[in-house]
């Protein structure tokens, strides 16, 4: 004769699932956990935001690189805009080269604005947001990206 | 004088339960009676000694492995994990301590070392399909091993912080953002940040000296231990395992490969034939196959320092990250990938990589030819000795290129 209690969840089988889902969401917990404390919360990095000179620092019609802070200032006829000078495929530092920009580690090329002429290079060159400050500096801004309309008029 | 033998004789026998191996009973004892000497099995059987069919690959990896944690501590003690003082560190290496040069000199190249010696040896397995049942989960416990000397060897890329090792890691980690959703996640947890700084040295170096090398002493130890529970190294000779292992009687014991496996034999279970662990055909491995781990210790030891002696590690101008060297070039095993990313970093760096660790790890499983284990290129395996070789070319030409055809803007030139 079977004992009653066969029909439905045994209590041995009851303490193992409580058992075996106790480590599991210890465990899961455990990594979770160890998985987000390795996402910084903190940066030490340069800010996103920071000054490039004065307006008249720029030629009308020049390209000036800023090699440390890795753009390009571009002063044109309708206003300022800045270009990154970090390649879209791989991160390596792209060259002016004649009226478009050339990067060495694979050979992507991208027009005067930005856009991708040949090479491996999945997207555009990213435009950056420039700001004029209290001071008469010109910002730009790392953190904010804008499309190719992009101008800055500034009054002289 | 007596009492003074004895006592040492004592001590000895604390350490050591037997003297110099002078019988068959000690040769024996001396290898069950020893932690480090167990990992191997008391008698080997002789056609695995020939050096023909191993070539000594997977030995001559663990061998630049134990060099490569030697020097590896030993460099420990003058390496700052900080941008500027790392690369003040290889300098003081090279100039001012005192043999620094050759220790730096050493670990590179083992590390160069290792990642093509463990490459030849799973091409080693393959050609003499060794990796056949049972020896599957073997097999793929030796591409996880790959994968971790590939990843050892890329970690400690970045640490001597010069432009070679700046670069090399920019290019790396930008393709890990290439994963699909969650890429620039990835990148961002590799590098510790949005840009390669101290965070990213101090993660590289985590990995590189704790991590890493904990696994890697984790799945050596598992690989070696599977050698044995597999029945040594695959040969014609042996008949295959009984099918349904995992299905039989209750209560009984599985069969076992060896030879003194009589907890198989005596509950009368599915074992291997007794033929299987021929006497004849066996030989001690004390002295027969120690003396020649030790040879060719010596032989790898001697090797990487006439190499460590002749030729000097690179070491190029600290990581500016406002130059780009042009070309900008992975180390050598990552160009044939990096030619790929040259026409899509998704596939190149990506898809093919993780179709090509997939393809290596299930291979065992699709193989379903049983003939040719243990014999080199095994007529019976025609079309998969085709296929792995076709592969293998494919990535050896894309390395070539990569090296030696590639240069300013990644242009094809000639390398004379």
């Amino acid at each position: 004769m079977k004992p009653e209690h066969d029909a439905g969840v045994s209590r041995r089988n009851f303490l193992k699932w409580i058992g075996a889902g106790g480590l599991i969401s210890t465990l899961g917990g455990l990594f979770v956990g160890s998985l987000r404390f390795l996402v910084p919360n903190v940066l030490y990095e340069p800010p996103t935001l920071f000054k490039v000179g004065k307006p008249t620092d720029f030629p009308l019609g020049q390209t000036t690189f800023l090699e440390k802070k890795r753009l390009f200032i571009i002063n044109a006829e309708d206003g300022f805009y800045a270009i990154s000078s970090i390649c879209t495929h791989l991160g390596c530092n792209i060259r002016k080269a004649a009226d478009r920009f050339e990067c060495p580690c694979h050979g992507s090329k991208f027009s005067a604005v930005g856009d991708v002429v040949s090479g491996p290079a999945p997207r555009p060159l990213q435009w950056y947001r420039m700001k004029l400050s209290r001071t008469g500096d010109l910002m730009v801004d790392k953190g904010d990206l804008v499309d190719h309309r992009f101008r800055l008029k500034v009054v002289a | 004088m007596k009492k003074a033998s004895d006592f040492l004789k004592g001590c000895w026998y604390s350490v050591f339960r037997t003297g110099w191996p002078q019988s068959a009973k000690e040769q024996s004892l001396v290898m069950t009676s020893s932690l480090f000497l167990h990992l191997h099995p008391v008698k080997v059987k002789k056609r695995t000694l020939a050096f023909r069919l191993t070539l000594g690959l997977g030995m001559i990896s663990f061998f630049l492995f134990v060099c490569l944690v030697v020097t590896g501590i030993l460099l420990m003690l003058y390496y700052t994990p900080y941008p500027a003082a790392a690369y003040r560190s290889m300098k003081d290496l090279e100039f001012a301590v005192s043999f620094g040069w050759i220790l730096r000199n050493m670990h590179r190249w083992a590390a160069h070392g290792m990642v093509l010696i463990v490459i030849l040896h799973l091409c080693r397995v393959f050609y003499t399909g060794s990796y056949k049942k049972p020896r599957e989960f073997n097999w793929a416990v030796g591409v996880f091993l790959l994968i971790l000397t590939l990843g050892l060897s890329f970690t400690g890329y970045l640490l001597p912080w010069d432009q070679l090792a700046y670069w090399a890691i920019t290019v790396g980690s930008t393709i890990a953002s290439y994963v699909p959703v969650v890429g620039d996640k990835i990148r961002y947890l590799l590098v510790g940040g949005n840009v390669i700084g101290e965070g990213t040295l101090l993660r590289f170096y985590v990995l590189h000296c704790f991590i890493l090398p904990f696994l890697m002493v984790l799945l050596i130890s598992v690989h070696f231990w599977r050698i044995r529970k597999d029945g040594g190294l695959a040969s014609p000779e042996e008949s295959p395992l009984p099918e349904n292992v995992l299905e039989g009687d209750s209560g009984q014991f599985p069969p076992s490969p060896k030879t003194y496996g009589l907890m198989a034999l005596s509950e009368g279970g599915r074992h291997r034939k007794a033929q299987w662990g021929d006497p004849e055909n066996e030989v001690f491995s004390w002295p027969h196959l120690l003396y020649r781990e030790l040879l060719l210790f010596m032989i790898v030891s001697a090797g990487l320092m006439l190499i460590s002696i002749l030729f000097q590690a690179p070491l190029e101008e600290m990581a500016n990250p406002t130059r780009t060297p042009n070309p900008a070039k992975a180390p050598w095993y990552f160009l044939g990938l990096q030619e790929l990313v040259h026409y899509s970093a998704l596939l190149g760096g990506v898809l093919i990589p993780a179709a090509l660790v997939l393809f290596l790890v299930a291979l065992p499983y699709l193989d379903r030819n049983p003939q040719g284990a243990g014999v080199w290129f095994h007529p019976a395996r025609r079309q998969g000795l085709v296929l792995f070789t076709v592969c293998l070319a494919l990535l050896t030409v894309l390395t070539l290129i990569g090296t030696f055809f590639r240069g300013p803007n990644w242009a094809l030139v000639w390398p004379w």
